[in-house]
C-alpha cells in the first residue's frame, strides 16, 4: 500500500473506464449528442462544441489459435508496436473450486507456485525473473472461475522468461518452509486491510449479498484456512486443476504464431493431461429483504456508503441492457451519480456504479465517500437516482450518449491490447459466440429506453436493497435509521450493541 | 466554431535530433517528434501515429504547487478543478460529458512542478479536443458557485486520500519536515484551512498569470496528419494573448545539517510504520539515475535486498518498499516498511540502515544492476504503446527539463549508470544528516458513541 503521494487528479483514475472491443457497427448515421442548450443536473449544456458525429467504425485485430497435443489452447494475439510480451496461463479451476471448508485454496495455491520450484529456490525465482526485467504473478480470487499465471517481459528475454513461467506451473514445490512463511506474512496483511475503509465496506456488503455459504460471500481468506494450510494441500490442489487439458495459454505482444508455437511446444509439450473434476457452479442464494449495515470505524472523517443488490449472470440476455443503465447510473464522470453527488452538490470527490456477473449472478452496486456530516444528503440522493432510473425512462439523448460512449472506445481499445486479450479470454471463459466482440456494438445499439427501465426495476429491486455504511457510527447511525433498522457492527466484523 | 487567424503563422519547426540507430541487439521504439512554437510562445509538439484510430492531446502548464504561496496551499490543484466548470462556450461539467460520451477518457493532474490536462478521443475528434482545451485557455468562466462546489469535492479528495485513511497524514508530515524551501515543503492537496481561504479573486489572477500559451506545451499524438493538424491548432490557439512571463520560483534548497523525526499518532492504523526519506537531487542528473537503479536494488520487487531480508528472511514486516522521486527541485529517495506485530521500529530502522550501508562499502551484482536496467526498459518501451500516456510524458519532460525529446534518451541515461555510480551516490546521499524519519503509532482509538449507548 503506498499512500497517496504529491498528485492529485480531478477524477480518481485515468483509464477509469475502459470499456472494449470490437468493430464495425452497422448502424447508419450515428447517434446525435445533443447541441442543444440544456440542463443536467450538475452539467450545464452549451452545445457549441464541434463533435463529430460519425462512430468512428474500428477493425479489430483477430486472435490465432492452436491446440497442443496434450489439449492446451494456444491464443495469440500479435501486437508488434513495442519490444515487448504477455502472456497469462488461465487454469480453469479458481476459487469455485475450493471445498467450503476450505475457502482460499486456490488462492494460497496460485499465491505459493513463486515460492520455489523443483529446481529453484523462491529467492532464486525473484532474482531471475527481476533480472530479465520481467514480470512473473500469480493469482486467484475467492470465487474465481479460474486461476491466472501471468507472465510479461522484453521479447529479447522471451526464451528465459517462458522457461521461468512453465517452471512454477508445472513444478512447483510448495516448501513447507515457505508455506508457514506465508501464512504469518497473509495474517499480518489481513490485519492491515481492517485499517481500509473500503476493504471493510466491500467485506460486509458481500456478506448481505451471498449469505455465509456462497464462495462470493469472501473477499479475503478466512484466516482458519490459512492457519490449517499445509504443503500437501497445496500440492494436491495443483497436481488435480493445473493440467494442459483445464487451461488456455493467452499470449500479446511483439512475436508470431511461427516463432512461438516451437517454444511452446518445448515448455509445455510434455505437461501431462489430467481428469479435473467438475466444478457445481453454486447459484446465489434467496435475497434477504433490505437491510442496513453500519460499519464503526472510530475515527473516520468519511462515511463509505455502498448500496446495491444482487445483478445478473455474465451471459444474461439482459447484459446489454443493464450495461447502458450502469453506463447512465454512474459509469464515469459523465453518468447521473457522479454529476448530481459531487458536481451538484460537492458531497464526494466520486460517485459510481459498478456491476459483474460470472457464471453466477454478480451484484450491482453504487458507491462513494462522503463527508460524515452530508451522509445524509448522499443517501437521498443515492436513492432519488435509484428510484428515477426505475420510474422514468432514460431520455434517448441520454440514452444515445451512453452508446456513443461504449461503441466509440472500441478505438482505444486498439492502443491496449493487454485488453483486448482479456475480451477473448472472456469470450472462452463464458463459450460466447465466436463473433461476440465484433457484434457488440450492434448489441449495444440496439437496447432502448424501455430496456432500460425494465432492468432498472428487475434489478435494483429497492425491497431487497443492501446498504453497507462504514464510518463514524455515533454520527451516521440516526441518519441511517430513516432508512431502516440498523445494524452495527465493529471492524473485526463483530455485531455491536444498537443503543 | 472555427476561428479565423488573425496572425501570419509558420514559425519555425525543426525535428529533433534522432536516435543514433542500434546496430544489433534489442529493438528500439523511437518517438519522432515535431516541434513548433506559435507566436504567442505556446509550445507545440506533435507525433504523427497511425498505429490506432486515436488522437490524444496535453496540455501541460508549467505551475504547480511550488508556485504556491502561504496561506494558500493546495490552490494550484483546486484551480485544476476549475477547468472543468465551463468556460465561454463549453458547460460546466459539459467537458466531461463531450469526452466520455464520444467514447473517449481524460483526466487533469497536479503535482508540485506541473499542471496536465489530457483527452484522448477517436481520431476524427480531433477538432473537439482542440476546442475544448482551447476554449478554456482563452475564456474560463469563473464563479464562487463553482468555486464552492468544487472547493467541496478537492477536500472530499483530500478525506479520501489524506485524512480518512491509515497513514495519510503521515506522508504530507514527512513532505513539511524534508524541506525547507516553502515550494516543497507542503503537500499539493493542500490544507483545510487554506482550501477554505481560497477565493475568486485568487483563481481569476492565477489563471491570468500562469494559464497562459507562453506558460503551456501542447501536445498531440495519433492519427492525423502535421501540417492539418497543426493548421488547425493555430486556428485554435494562436489568437490567445501572451501574458508576461510569470516570476522565477526560487528552488533553493539548503543543505541539511542532522536527522529530522517526527513521530505521528494514528487513530486509523493497526500497526506501525517508517517513513524514510534522504534528501538527494533533482530529476534527470547521472545521480539521479543512478539513485532511481540503487532504490531498484534496495527495494524493488521480491528479490530486492530489503524485501528478502525484513519480509522473507526476518519476518519482520508485512510490506516494504520505495521509489526515488523524480522532482525539477530536489528530490528525496524514499523508504517505508510496515511493521508485524511485537517488532519494533527503531529495529527495523536498524536493518534498513545496515542494508544502505552494504551499498556504500560493496559495489552491487550484475544480476542486480542488470535488473534495474531491464526493468526500466520494460517499463519505457510499454509506456510508449499508447497515444495518451506519450502525451503525457513528453509534456512533462519538456515542462521539467526543456527536453521533450528525452523520451527518446532516457534509456541511454540509465543504461549509462554504472555499478561505481551506484556505490558513490549511496555514499553521497543516503546519509544519515540527510535523513529524514517518520513514525506512525496506531494510537489507542477513541470510544465512540455507537459503542457505548451513548
Amino acid at each position: 500500500m503506498r499512500i497517496m503521494k504529491n498528485r492529485s487528479n480531478i477524477i480518481l483514475s485515468l483509464m477509469l473506464i475502459v470499456l472494449v472491443s470490437s468493430l464495425a457497427l452497422g448502424q447508419g448515421g450515428g447517434m446525435p449528442a445533443g447541441q442543444q442548450p440544456q440542463t443536467t443536473k450538475g452539467a450545464v449544456i452549451k452545445g457549441k462544441a464541434p463533435v463529430n458525429k460519425e462512430v468512428l467504425k474500428v477493425k479489430l485485430p483477430r486472435a490465432q489459435e492452436a491446440t497442443l497435443k496434450n489439449g492446451l489452447q494456444v491464443v495469440l494475439l500479435e501486437a508488434h508496436k513495442v519490444p515487448t510480451f504477455n502472456m497469462q496461463m488461465v487454469v480453469l479451476s479458481g476459487g469455485l473450486a475450493d471445498k467450503a471448508d476450505y475457502r482460499g485454496l486456490a488462492s494460497f495455491t496460485a499465491s505459493l507456485l513463486r515460492e520455489g520450484t523443483a529446481k529453484r529456490s523462491s529467492k532464486d525465482l525473484a532474482e531471475q525473473v527481476d533480472a530479465l526485467g520481467a514480470t512473473l504473478t500469480a493469482n486467484a480470487g475467492l470465487s474465481s472461475l479460474t486461476s491466472t499465471v501471468a507472465a510479461s517481459g522484453l521479447v529479447e528475454n522471451l526464451d528465459q522468461t517462458l522457461e521461468l513461467f512453465a517452471d512454477v506451473i508445472r513444478k512447483p514445490a510448495f516448501p513447507q518452509a515457505e508455506v508457514e512463511k506465508y501464512k504469518t506474512r497473509t495474517l499480518a496483511q489481513l490485519q492491515f486491510q481492517r485499517s481500509i475503509p473500503q476493504f471493510l465496506a466491500a467485506e460486509q456488503f458481500q456478506r448481505a449479498i451471498y449469505g455465509s455459504g456462497h464462495p462470493a460471500s469472501l473477499i479475503a481468506p478466512p484466516a482458519d484456512s490459512i492457519k490449517k494450510l499445509t504443503s500437501k494441500d497445496l500440492a494436491d490442489f495443483h497436481a488435480t486443476n493445473y493440467r494442459p487439458n483445464n487451461a488456455i495459454l493467452a499470449i500479446v505482444g511483439d512475436v508470431t504464431m511461427k516463432d512461438i508455437m516451437p517454444k511452446l511446444e518445448k515448455a509445455f509439450g510434455d505437461w501431462q493431461r489430467g481428469d479435473v473434476p467438475t466444478v457445481s457452479i453454486p447459484p446465489a442464494p434467496a435475497q434477504t429483504d433490505s437491510r442496513i449495515y453500519l460499519i464503526d470505524r472510530p475515527g473516520s472523517v468519511q462515511t463509505v456508503l455502498q448500496l446495491g443488490t444482487l445483478g445478473i449472470e455474465r451471459t444474461s440476455p439482459d447484459y446489454f441492457a443493464v450495461l447502458l443503465a450502469d453506463r447512465v447510473l454512474g459509469g464515469g464522470p459523465s453518468g447521473r451519480l457522479f454529476l448530481n453527488l459531487r458536481e451538484d452538490k460537492g458531497y464526494t470527490y466520486g460517485a459510481y456504479s459498478n456491476f459483474g456477473g460470472s457464471k453466477f449472478r454478480g451484484t450491482w452496486i453504487s458507491s462513494s465517500e462522503v463527508r460524515t456530516d452530508v451522509t445524509e444528503g448522499a443517501m437521498k440522493e443515492f436513492m432519488y437516482e435509484l428510484n428515477r432510473l426505475r420510474n422514468e425512462t432514460v431520455p434517448a439523448e441520454e440514452l444515445d450518449n451512453a452508446k456513443r460512449a461504449i461503441i466509440g472506445s472500441f478505438a482505444l481499445s486498439l492502443e491496449q491490447p493487454a485488453t483486448l486479450l482479456q475480451n477473448i479470454i472472456t469470450q472462452k471463459l463464458y463459450n460466447l459466440p465466436a463473433d461476440y466482440w465484433d457484434t457488440y456494438p450492434q448489441h449495444v445499439a440496439a437496447i432502448t429506453p424501455a430496456d432500460v427501465q425494465r432492468v432498472a426495476q428487475k434489478y435494483i429491486d429497492l425491497g431487497h436493497l443492501q446498504v453497507v455504511a462504514v464510518g463514524d457510527a455515533s454520527k451516521a447511525r440516526d441518519i441511517l435509521a430513516k432508512y431502516g433498522k440498523v445494524e452495527l457492527y465493529d471492524a473485526e466484523g463483530k455485531p455491536l450493541p444498537i443503543n | 466554431m472555427r476561428r479565423v487567424s488573425k496572425f501570419l503563422s509558420p514559425l519555425f519547426v525543426c525535428a529533433l535530433a534522432v536516435l543514433s540507430a542500434q546496430a544489433q541487439g534489442p529493438r528500439n521504439v523511437r518517438v519522432d517528434l515535431k516541434e513548433t512554437t506559435l507566436k504567442n510562445g505556446l509550445r507545440v509538439i506533435t507525433v504523427e501515429d497511425h498505429s490506432a484510430p486515436v488522437v490524444a492531446i496535453s496540455i501541460t502548464y508549467n505551475v504547480g504547487s511550488r508556485n504556491e504561496r502561504q496561506g494558500r496551499t493546495g490552490f494550484a490543484h483546486l484551480f485544476e478543478h476549475m477547468m472543468f466548470k465551463g468556460s465561454e462556450n463549453v458547460g460546466s461539467g459539459e467537458h466531461f460529458m463531450l469526452v466520455f460520451n464520444n467514447g473517449g477518457n481524460m483526466n487533469g493532474t497536479t503535482n508540485e512542478d506541473r499542471t496536465n490536462y489530457f483527452e484522448v478521443l477517436p481520431a476524427n475528434q480531433l477538432d473537439l479536443v482542440l476546442f475544448l482545451e482551447s476554449d478554456r485557455m482563452k475564456s474560463l468562466a469563473i464563479t464562487k458557485d463553482n468555486l464552492d462546489n468544487q472547493r467541496n469535492a478537492v477536500q472530499e479528495e483530500r478525506r479520501l486520500g489524506v485524512d480518512n485513511q491509515p497513514y495519510g497524514k503521515s506522508g504530507e508530515l514527512q513532505q513539511e519536515l524534508i524541506y525547507d524551501n516553502f515550494a516543497y515543503k507542503h503537500s499539493v492537496i493542500g490544507s483545510m484551512d487554506d482550501l477554505n481561504a481560497a477565493t475568486v479573486e485568487d483563481v481569476s489572477g492565477f489563471f491570468k498569470m500562469y494559464y497562459a500559451p507562453n506558460n503551456a506545451v501542447l501536445t498531440l499524438v495519433g492519427d492525423f496528419k502535421t501540417a492539418e493538424a497543426l493548421a488547425k491548432i493555430r486556428n485554435s490557439f494562436e489568437s490567445i494573448p501572451r501574458q508576461p512571463d510569470p516570476p522565477p520560483v526560487d528552488m533553493t534548497e539548503p543543505q541539511q545539517k542532522a536527522e529530522r523525526r517526527l513521530t505521528v499518532d494514528d487513530v486509523l492504523a493497526r500497526a506501525p510504520r517508517v517513513d524514510l526519506a534522504y534528501k538527494a537531487v533533482p530529476g534527470n542528473t547521472a545521480d539521479f539515475y543512478a539513485l532511481q537503479v540503487l532504490a531498484a536494488v534496495l527495494q524493488g520487487g521480491q528479490s530486492s535486498r530489503l524485501y528478502q531480508k525484513l519480509v522473507k528472511e526476518k519476518e519482520m514486516v508485512t510490506n516494504v518498499g520505495g521509489f526515488m522521486d523524480e522532482k525539477r527541485g530536489v528530490g528525496a529517495f524514499y523508504t517505508n516498511a510496515t511493521l508485524r506485530p511485537n517488532v519494533k521500529t527503531q529495529d527495523i530502522e536498524a536493518v534498513i540502515y545496515e542494508e544502505i550501508d552494504r551499498l556504500k562499502k560493496e559495489p552491487i551484482a550484475d544480476w542486480e544492476l542488470q535488473k534495474a536496467k531491464n526493468t526500466t526498459r520494460r517499463n519505457i518501451v510499454n509506456s510508449l504503446q499508447s497515444s495518451i500516456s506519450r502525451v503525457i510524458t513528453i509534456g512533462q519532460y519538456a515542462v521539467y527539463y526543456n527536453d521533450p525529446n528525452l523520451i527518446n534518451t532516457r534509456l541511454d541515461k540509465v543504461a549509462a549508470v554504472t555499478k561505481e555510480d551506484v556505490q558513490r551516490v549511496a555514499n553521497k546521499y543516503l546519509v544519515d544528516t540527510n535523513r529524514t524519519v517518520v513514525i506512525t503509532m496506531p494510537k489507542a482509538k477513541a470510544k465512540t458513541a455507537a459503542g457505548t449507548g451513548q
